[in-house]
């Protein structure tokens, strides 16, 4: 039996000293064999992503500490390797993928420039034969015509096909191991199904070990062959895929394997229409030349029919660019839209921002990002008390007393009105989000992936929430996502869009069941099941 | 007064920077002080008791013939003969320092300008004045002159990049071609030709300067409210309904104000540096006028009077050190991710 290739034995990392110190890893412990694959999932704060960065020794020292503990990769202990030792190790014996394919590229330098750079660093190949083996390296992550994209600069890329430049990038040297931080978390689902598929398929053929971070397990189950769940710095439980998924002995896991928003039965039948939006267009001019002359339009969105039911959830799926975020944009009047919109049967198309201002309580927004949804400077009672002073509705002892009543309503404790926005969670801070919106008994409340900035087990709580309000108040929702687990667990009517256009609309049931779209369908199976969709169903990533 | 939670923090991490804390009541007690100059350096009495009454020199003028002098004119109280007329009768209530910023000291053993002594603190200038007296004059007039200056500066420029921000497109493009072409103006040139049509005074010279000092803040504040006017908080202020003045001043203008802030000190300290260096150039306030810019010519001028350059160095340096140190915890008070152990 031979030593495994990397081996974490009882790795603490804290930051700080003193008072001040915070633990982030409290001795976690694992091996990983050469051309096995072991996925380290948890959520935010866990822990994850600073183990892996341990393993590569890329911390902020001296501010980041070992307390204990040591990380042997091929027979040697890096913690504490000088430096020469760990750029020996860094890109050559280990590849690291990050999460972000918008800033782990250098925008400044063509792909060609970049991939080979390792080769020029940890190799003697001379110019010629770095071009031939990053031309190979490129065609090996699957980017069509790598000949002549050498000199492609990072921004004419796709996000897939980053991620793909930069897998290039990390399997230059034929790295041993792979630690790939949440490679897919900033991609749409048919492109992520492709990436894992990749990942996959390199790992085997290359005979590689994999250490995949990751929040989603739906993901894990799909790569890996053994996983590490992690909670508040420790490991609390390891073992292969199928017995941690099917019989899992702690508490924790079983709580994030059932932290799966449930789908609910969709409603049907006749409901009182809130909100209609007929032949609905956000055309953006392209203008060129001197005069700035318009040359064309960029068809964000392009004729699309909705209608909002009071006590229904209308759910709107794409990618990203599919125009579903200006879609409600423009359906509430908060962009330059044409066609005709009507709010409980008055026609509001026509009106200008000032008249408009009386119907904009009926109609209220949530964003995705929790974080940049609440001005930092205003308390949470302000906050959530804004919509009713812009609107002068009730006396001041009235508004408080509504405030309070808001609170409850999205489980938020009363006395808390004082704190600012950076003292709350981001499952907080969406509820605040909710609470200002509510705090209007809107008729329609347009939801913009309200989800998807937050960890699993907290999805589950916003969506229960959400359900319950609708229940309560008989809101209208235009619920936007590019997250069909989500949207199973919250539509009544579905509308799928792709490039500004509704390519199937219908029951929730109906879409979800029996999709006639092909488009719907691969978009279905990379997300539900993350399979990769027949060579030419989905035609996105080049 | 009851202060919200928010400025209760503010104000507490304001006090959290002790030197900036100390530096404010330092430049509030000085400025305090300053204001009642003409009750801290005088050519007249504070109070005169003259055959059992009242007179206040201070605040008003009385002919010599009052105390039983010859002429009509106004009492010169530094005159031995009035004086001593007054004392023969009454008494005198004298400030610390007996001398304004315009009297010239007579009685000077040497030639001016005198070394410090004990009749002059700081020593007299090269036309016989007091230095101390002028300093405390000059102190409140630059004080005040780079306060309204810069207050008004930091006004006009948030306006203008508020404007140009929150809208963008056509009124920024043309604004900010505007500013480039404004900001190209020789401002020394500008200033030497107004002063050869008309004698600056302290509303002409501050009007030239206002001209061109507001561009500093628009560049900061117009990159604030671009970034800030997409935020998901500005957007849902709008889906609330709120008018577009109403968010750029509730939501956006906090974000430029801790910008705008920040720069105040360098603005109020940039502005009084421009009036020291116009008036030790000769272009600034009218001869005469208590400035310390003038203080630094002579200081320049004569440098076998030591007391002059290292008197108008010290004022000057510790009142910019001074604005600096308050500036820095202002700051301090506004950021709104700032915590303190």
């Amino acid at each position: 039996m031979t030593a495994p290739l990397l081996e974490v034995k009882d790795l603490a990392v804290r930051f700080g000293d003193g008072e001040d110190a915070v633990d982030a890893v409290k001795g976690v412990s694992f091996a990983l064999d050469r051309g096995e694959s072991l996925a380290l999932v948890g959520e935010s704060g866990s822990g994850k992503s600073v183990t892996a960065l341990s393993i590569l020794q890329l911390l902020p020292y001296p501010r980041a500490r070992h307390p204990t503990g040591s990380i042997i990769f091929g027979g040697r202990d890096v913690v504490g390797a000088d430096v020469g030792t760990m750029t020996g190790i860094r890109g050559n014996r280990i590849g690291m993928v990050f999460q972000e394919p918008m800033t782990s590229l250098n925008p400044l330098h063509p792909i060609g420039k970049q991939v080979g750079e390792v080769l020029e660093l940890h190799t003697d190949l001379d110019a010629a034969g770095r071009r031939a083996r990053v031309i190979e390296l490129l065609q090996r992550v699957g980017l069509a015509d790598a000949e002549h994209r050498l000199l492609t600069m990072p921004h004419e890329l796709s996000g897939g096909q980053r991620q793909r430049v930069m897998i290039a990038t990390a399997l230059a040297l034929k790295p041993d191991l792979l630690i790939a931080d949440e490679p897919t978390t900033a991609l749409d689902v048919t492109i992520q199904a492709q990436i894992l598929h990749l990942l996959k398929e390199l790992q085997r053929d290359l005979g590689m070990a994999l250490l995949f971070i990751t929040h989603d397990l739906a993901l894990v189950r799909a790569i890996a062959d053994r996983v590490c769940v992690m909670k508040d710095g420790l490991i609390v439980e390891q073992g292969p895929i199928a017995k941690v998924f099917n019989h899992p002995t702690h508490d924790y896991t079983r709580h994030l394997i059932a932290a799966q928003p449930k789908p609910k039965a969709p409603r049907t039948g006749e409901a009182e229409a809130v909100l209609v939006g007929k032949n609905l267009r956000v055309w953006f001019p392209i203008r060129r030349g001197l005069i700035r002359r318009v040359v064309g339009h960029i068809k964000a969105v392009d004729g699309v029919d909705v209608t909002l039911r009071a006590g229904r959830t209308l759910g709107v799926v794409g990618e990203s660019g599919s125009g579903k975020t200006t879609l409600g944009m423009g359906l509430l009047r908060l962009i330059k839209s044409d066609g005709e919109i009507a709010l409980l049967g008055r026609r509001i198309d026509g009106l200008g921002q000032t008249s408009l201002r009386p119907y904009r309580k009926s109609m209220q927004i949530v964003f995705q990002d929790p974080f940049g949804a609440l001005n930092p400077r205003m308390t949470l009672g302000d906050i959530v008390s804004e919509g009713l002073k812009v609107h002068g509705l009730g006396t001041a002892a009235e508004q408080r007393t509504l405030v309070e009543e808001t609170l409850a309503d999205v489980g938020l404790d009363r006395s808390w009105s004082a704190r600012f926005p950076h003292e709350f969670s981001g499952g907080q801070r969406q509820r605040i989000a909710i609470a200002r919106a509510l705090i209007l008994r809107p008729r329609v409340l347009m939801l913009d992936e309200p989800t998807s900035a937050l960890d699993v087990s907290v999805q589950v709580q916003i969506v229960d929430l959400l359900r319950a309000l609708q229940d309560k108040y008989g809101l209208a929702y235009l619920f936007i996502s590019h997250d069909l687990r989500v949207v199973r667990a919250m539509a009544d009517d579905i509308i799928i869009m792709k490039d500004g256009k509704v390519r199937e609309s219908g029951p929730a049931a109906d879409v979800l069941g029996a999709p006639r779209d092909p488009y719907t369908k691969a978009l279905l199976s990379a997300a539900l099941e993350l399979k990769m969709a027949p060579e030419g169903a989905v035609v996105t990533a080049s | 007064m009851a202060l919200s939670p928010l400025n209760r923090r503010r104000l507490a991490n304001f006090k959290a920077n002790r030197r900036g804390y100390v530096s404010t009541l330092i430049l509030g007690a000085l400025l305090l002080l300053s204001l009642f100059a003409e009750f801290l350096a005088n050519d007249r009495p504070i109070l005169v008791q003259y055959k059992g009454d009242l007179f206040v020199p201070v605040l008003r003028d009385y002919p010599e013939t009052t105390f039983g002098g010859d002429f009509d004119t106004p009492a010169n109280y530094r005159d031995p003969l009035v004086a001593g007329l007054i004392n023969q009768e009454g008494r005198m209530i004298w400030p610390p320092i007996r001398f304004s910023y315009q009297t010239i000291n007579f009685d000077l053993a040497v030639p001016a300008p005198a070394p410090p002594s004990s009749d002059n603190w700081l020593g007299t200038d090269e036309q016989g004045r007091d230095v101390l007296a002028r300093l405390i004059y000059g102190f409140r007039l630059s004080l005040a002159f780079g306060l309204i200056l810069a207050v008004a500066s930091t006004l006009i420029g948030i306006v203008a990049g508020a404007v140009q921000g929150y809208f963008g497109g056509l009124t920024d493009l043309l604004f900010q071609r505007f500013i480039e072409i404004w900001s190209g103006l020789p401002q020394l040139f500008i200033l030497i030709i107004v002063s050869s049509i008309v004698v600056p005074g302290f509303f002409t010279l501050m009007a030239v300067l206002l001209l061109f000092s507001w561009t500093a803040l628009v560049s900061v504040v117009r990159a604030e409210f671009l970034r800030a006017r997409n935020f998901d908080y500005v957007r849902a202020a709008r889906a609330l309904g709120m008018s577009d003045v109403a968010i750029m001043s509730r939501h956006v203008l906090p974000n430029a104000l801790v910008a705008a802030v920040t720069f105040l000190p360098f603005i109020l300290s940039g502005s009084i540096a421009a009036l020291t260096s116009l008036d030790f150039l000769g272009l600034g306030l009218p001869p005469g006028s208590a400035s310390l810019g003038e203080l630094l010519r002579q200081g320049k001028d004569q440098l076998q009077a030591p007391w002059l350059g290292i008197t108008g160095f010290v004022a000057v340096a510790g009142l910019l050190s001074l604005l600096i140190f308050v500036g820095e915890a202002v700051r301090d008070a506004f950021d709104p991710r700032k915590t303190f152990k």
